[in-house]
């Protein structure tokens, strides 16, 4: 395959995260943007994109780079598992007899594709014949049977009948004997009902073990119409991507597959009959994505992470306004009050929540002194991780464990999870603000180790329950 | 063909318009100092109306006091949503200088007119991108047309909020017209005026519709009186010489070709021959399919372009093509420059973008769209006709 040697400007934006440890939030803006534009420049359809940046950013301000991982390895390792994660592995073919029917849009490589496969699969010591059904397009019989002779297999086609449905039938009776019979269909598009018709029947008599859809690696966003019709029409079990000797990226393969919820099979790379590899996804996604070898990248950056093992679970103040806050939070919390300040005074820094909407509040829902941290500390190492995470779970008999492993009374286990909840109440009232006001927050809180904040909730003493 | 990007298109109007309203609406409030928020708003002495917008800026928030917990943060970022949204109608008037100057600002809204200004357009612009992308518009192409559009319109005046809709109208009416309409000419009359054989090459990637393309266009000439002969420049692909034979047949046209692994400038060399001994007026050369990777036939392509020095050479592509149209386009026009482009399988793609990226990049027309795989679904390109059809309210 050709590899993209123009600089990608999604490499070149990466590049710039070069020796950095950690994304601010101006970097992930500006890599999400790249993202999308490499995404879209490689034919992904536009909200498969918008879907898949919106996860990719949700990981990369998420997840914490493990040590000895620079952000650009990070994020990298994301986009590549995320897109991993969609294509997923090459459509499973097992080397047994079968029936495969080819289908998709003129022009878009059935017929070589067929001679390529059977191809194939004779190498892999089956005997395959190839069935053309094709009695529209001038040539076809020919082309194809002169195809099957350049990959020396079996060829079915009848220049004089003009029924395809009986070509696919007579042709599967005198191909008996081979094992895998691949049937080849005339072009035709989503939008053609009465062709659309035609390969339904075709389908029906042939009765193939799977159908797979043949796409231009230069199809456009035409893609995911085309391919749910054919999936509505004969049920998509895989793709074959062709042309990938080109300059397409081959993007509308991975919104045919989102939108059929198949995987793909083959990539041709060149007219010849051998010039077709089985699909692999890292060479694919790394050729999409305009990058080197992606997946040694993300192998590299798992084996940092487990040498990083326990330590890797570094809190993220982000962390608190996702999902639900556990005791595991309320530690961390705990334990990062000298940076960021104490909770109630992050909510004052928050436009719309200081003030009024703290009278609300208990008076004590922020109040807790530091003697109680402390006490509060001890009793959550006794807690098992599942108990820190699920705060609900802790019933009496387990205060009782609790309270005994900490050396502390079970009042104090008790006054501790009612904290808890608390907090947890106040936190849910965050989480329903608007993402200006978050991000202005969390702005506030990143500076918060520096300058301003430092002498709100450090050295204020007596200023916050925590300080 | 381009009911997708039409559809989108008539989204960006409405958002634009939706923006000026919104606009429109924010300033008349601001309008009436007693309105605004009382915690934000200043002490200046309201003269005209602008004037009082900005000097509350200029002042300090009186509900600053309060958050001096906020260790000298942004004032704006303190007290309160109220005061929030409020603070954002005052940046909105703060960073003027950026914008129209001063005084035709406040001429304009003394006259009840408004300025489309950059920030007023980011939304739709980028609603409009993203429409443009989902209709196969390549994204530097996409670019150029919002640049386009930014420039026409940022700094217009606008009267009345109905109006709006027509100032996009023509800025988007504009960019997609100078785009698509590129470099048209009467196709039919070039051929019929120029010295016979007329010799058109058909050069594009693998399998986009170039064969048949030629059969249709067979028939287009005969129809219109002109005599046609087809060389089978593709000496390469399997089923090639039997597929052309087989249309030259239906149409009752005459073929050269020879045998397949033969040398296609040779071929398409012999047809021009027969067309000036046997006063023929069109002669018709196919070409292989190749991909702009393909050095070697790139290569071949070149030297094609140099033995046979055709009248016109028309690069095919298909309408379905995405991104990568601009490429080949820029690489085909550069191994055999190209006149013209006709545009494939359009009966298979409701976007159209491709028409618009390939046009841009080559700075050559759209002459033909093929509709179907009949030998009549061929039709002449028209961009006026096709540029009405998108931005008009039909
Ligand atoms: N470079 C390159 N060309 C290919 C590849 N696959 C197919 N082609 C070419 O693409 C063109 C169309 O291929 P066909 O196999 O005829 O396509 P088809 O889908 O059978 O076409 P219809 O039967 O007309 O719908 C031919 O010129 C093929 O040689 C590929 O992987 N790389
Ligand atoms: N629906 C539709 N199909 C078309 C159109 N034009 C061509 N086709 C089909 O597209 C397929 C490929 O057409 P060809 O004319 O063989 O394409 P080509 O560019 O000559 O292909 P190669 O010589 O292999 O590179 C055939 O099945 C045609 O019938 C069109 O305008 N609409
Ligand atoms: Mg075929
Ligand atoms: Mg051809």
């Amino acid at each position: 395959m050709v590899l993209d040697n123009l600089g990608s400007s999604l490499r070149s934006s990466l590049d710039k995260l070069q020796g950095k440890s950690r994304l601010d939030e101006d970097d992930v803006e500006e890599i999400i943007k790249e993202i999308q534009r490499s995404l879209l420049s490689a034919d992904v359809e536009v909200t498969l994109v918008m879907d898949l940046s919106a996860s990719i950013e949700e990981r990369a301000t998420g997840e914490e780079p493990p040590a000895g991982t620079s952000a650009r390895d990070h994020v990298l390792r994301i986009v590549y598992e995320e897109l991993v994660d969609l294509v997923g592995e090459s459509t499973d073919l097992p080397l047994e007899s079968q029936t495969i029917l080819l289908a998709g849009l003129q022009g878009s490589g059935k017929t070589t594709s067929a001679a390529k496969m059977a191809w194939w699969f004779s190498k892999k010591g089956l005997r395959p014949a190839v069935i053309q059904t094709d009695t529209f397009r001038p040539g076809a019989y020919d082309q194809a049977e002169q195809m099957c002779e350049r990959a020396e297999v079996s060829f079915y086609g009848d220049p004089d009948e003009d029924d395809p449905v009986r070509i696919a039938r007579d042709g599967l009776e005198a191909t008996e004997d081979a094992d895998v019979h691949i049937v080849d269909t005339a072009g035709r598009h989503a939008l053609e009902d009465d062709l659309i018709a035609e390969i339904e029947e075709i389908e029906s008599t042939v009765d193939p073990d799977r159908s797979l859809l043949v796409l231009d690696a230069a199809i456009g966003q035409g893609a995911e119409e085309q391919a749910r019709e054919f999936d509505d029409a004969i049920g998509i079990g895989g793709v074959v991507v062709t042309k990938l000797d080109g300059t397409a990226k081959g993007g509308g393969a991975l919104t045919a597959v989102n939108e059929t919820g198949s995987s793909i099979a083959f990539l041709g790379t060149g007219e010849t009959v051998q010039d077709i590899e089985r699909f692999e996804p890292n060479g694919f996604i790394s050729r999409l994505l305009g990058m080197g070898d992606l997946k040694q990248l993300s192998e590299r950056v798992e084996r940092a992470m487990a040498e990083t093992g326990d330590e890797e679970d570094d809190w993220e103040p982000e962390d608190i306004m996702e999902g639900s806050f556990t005791l595991k939070d309320m530690q961390k919390q705990m334990e990062a009050m000298n940076k960021m300040g104490p909770l109630d005074q992050v909510m004052d820094m928050i436009p719309g929540l200081g003030g009024g909407m703290m009278d609300e509040l208990p008076d004590d829902a922020m109040d807790v002194t530091q003697d109680r941290m402390r006490a509060f500390d001890v009793i959550m190492d006794s807690m098992t991780d599942d108990e820190l995470e699920n705060p609900r779970s802790i019933g009496a008999s387990r205060v009782r464990r609790i309270a005994r492993g900490a050396g502390e009374d079970e009042e104090t286990v008790q006054e501790l999870l009612q904290q808890h909840k608390m907090m947890e109440q106040t936190i849910q009232q965050f989480q329903g603000m608007g993402e200006g006001d978050m991000q202005r927050m969390m702005k506030k809180i990143q500076n918060g180790g520096g300058g301003g904040m430092g002498g709100l909730g450090g050295g204020g003493g007596g200023l916050g329950p925590f300080g | 063909m381009f009911d997708g990007l039409k559809d989108k298109l008539g989204s960006f109007r409405e958002d634009v318009e939706e923006t000026a309203e919104e606009k429109a609406e924010a300033e008349a409030e601001t309008d009436a100092p007693t309105e605004a928020d009382e915690s934000s708003e200043g002490t200046g002495g309201p003269s005209s109306p602008a004037d009082s917008v900005e000097a509350g800026a200029d002042e300090p928030v009186a509900g600053d006091a309060d958050l001096a917990t906020e260790g000298g943060g942004d004032p704006e970022e303190g007290g309160g949503l109220a005061a929030d949204e409020a603070a954002a109608a005052l940046e909105e008037d703060d960073d003027e200088e950026s914008g129209p100057g001063r005084l035709k600002r406040a001429a304009a809204f003394a006259t009840g007119k408004i300025i489309i200004e950059e920030e007023d357009l980011e939304d739709p612009l980028w609603n409009l991108e993203m429409a443009l992308l989902e209709s196969d518009v390549e994204m530097n192409v996409a670019e150029e047309i919002l640049d386009t559009i930014r420039g026409k319109m940022i700094g217009e005046t606008r009267a009345q909020v109905e109006t709006t809709g027509e100032l996009v109208e023509v800025a988007l009416r504009d960019a997609l017209y100078d785009v698509i309409s590129v470099g048209q000419f009467d196709f039919d009359e070039r051929v019929q005026d120029a010295d016979k054989p007329v010799t058109i090459v058909f050069t594009g990637v693998n399998g986009v519709g170039k064969t048949t393309s030629i059969a249709k266009l067979s028939r287009y000439f005969e129809e219109r009186g002109l005599d046609v002969v087809m060389a089978n420049g593709d000496t390469y692909r399997a089923g090639a010489n039997e597929q052309i034979r087989e249309h030259a047949d239906a149409l009752a046209t005459k073929l050269i070709s020879h045998e397949q692994g033969g040398d296609p400038a040779a071929v398409l060399y012999d047809a021009v021959e027969y067309a000036e001994a046997n006063d023929v007026d069109v002669v018709l050369g196919d070409t292989a399919g190749r991909l702009h990777t393909s050095d070697d036939l790139m290569a071949q392509l070149e030297k094609i372009d140099r033995v046979v020095d055709p009248d016109m050479t028309l690069f095919v592509d298909e309408a379905v093509a995405g991104q990568d149209a601009v490429k080949r386009a820029e690489q085909f026009n550069d191994a055999a420059e190209i006149n013209g482009t006709v545009l494939t399988k359009a009966d298979a793609d409701s976007s159209g973008g491709a028409a618009i990226s390939i046009a841009y990049v080559t700075g050559r027309p759209i002459l033909f769209l093929g509709v179907g795989q009949g030998y009549d679904d061929i039709e002449r390109f028209d961009p006026e006709r096709l540029v009405d059809r998108l931005v008009g309210e039909e």
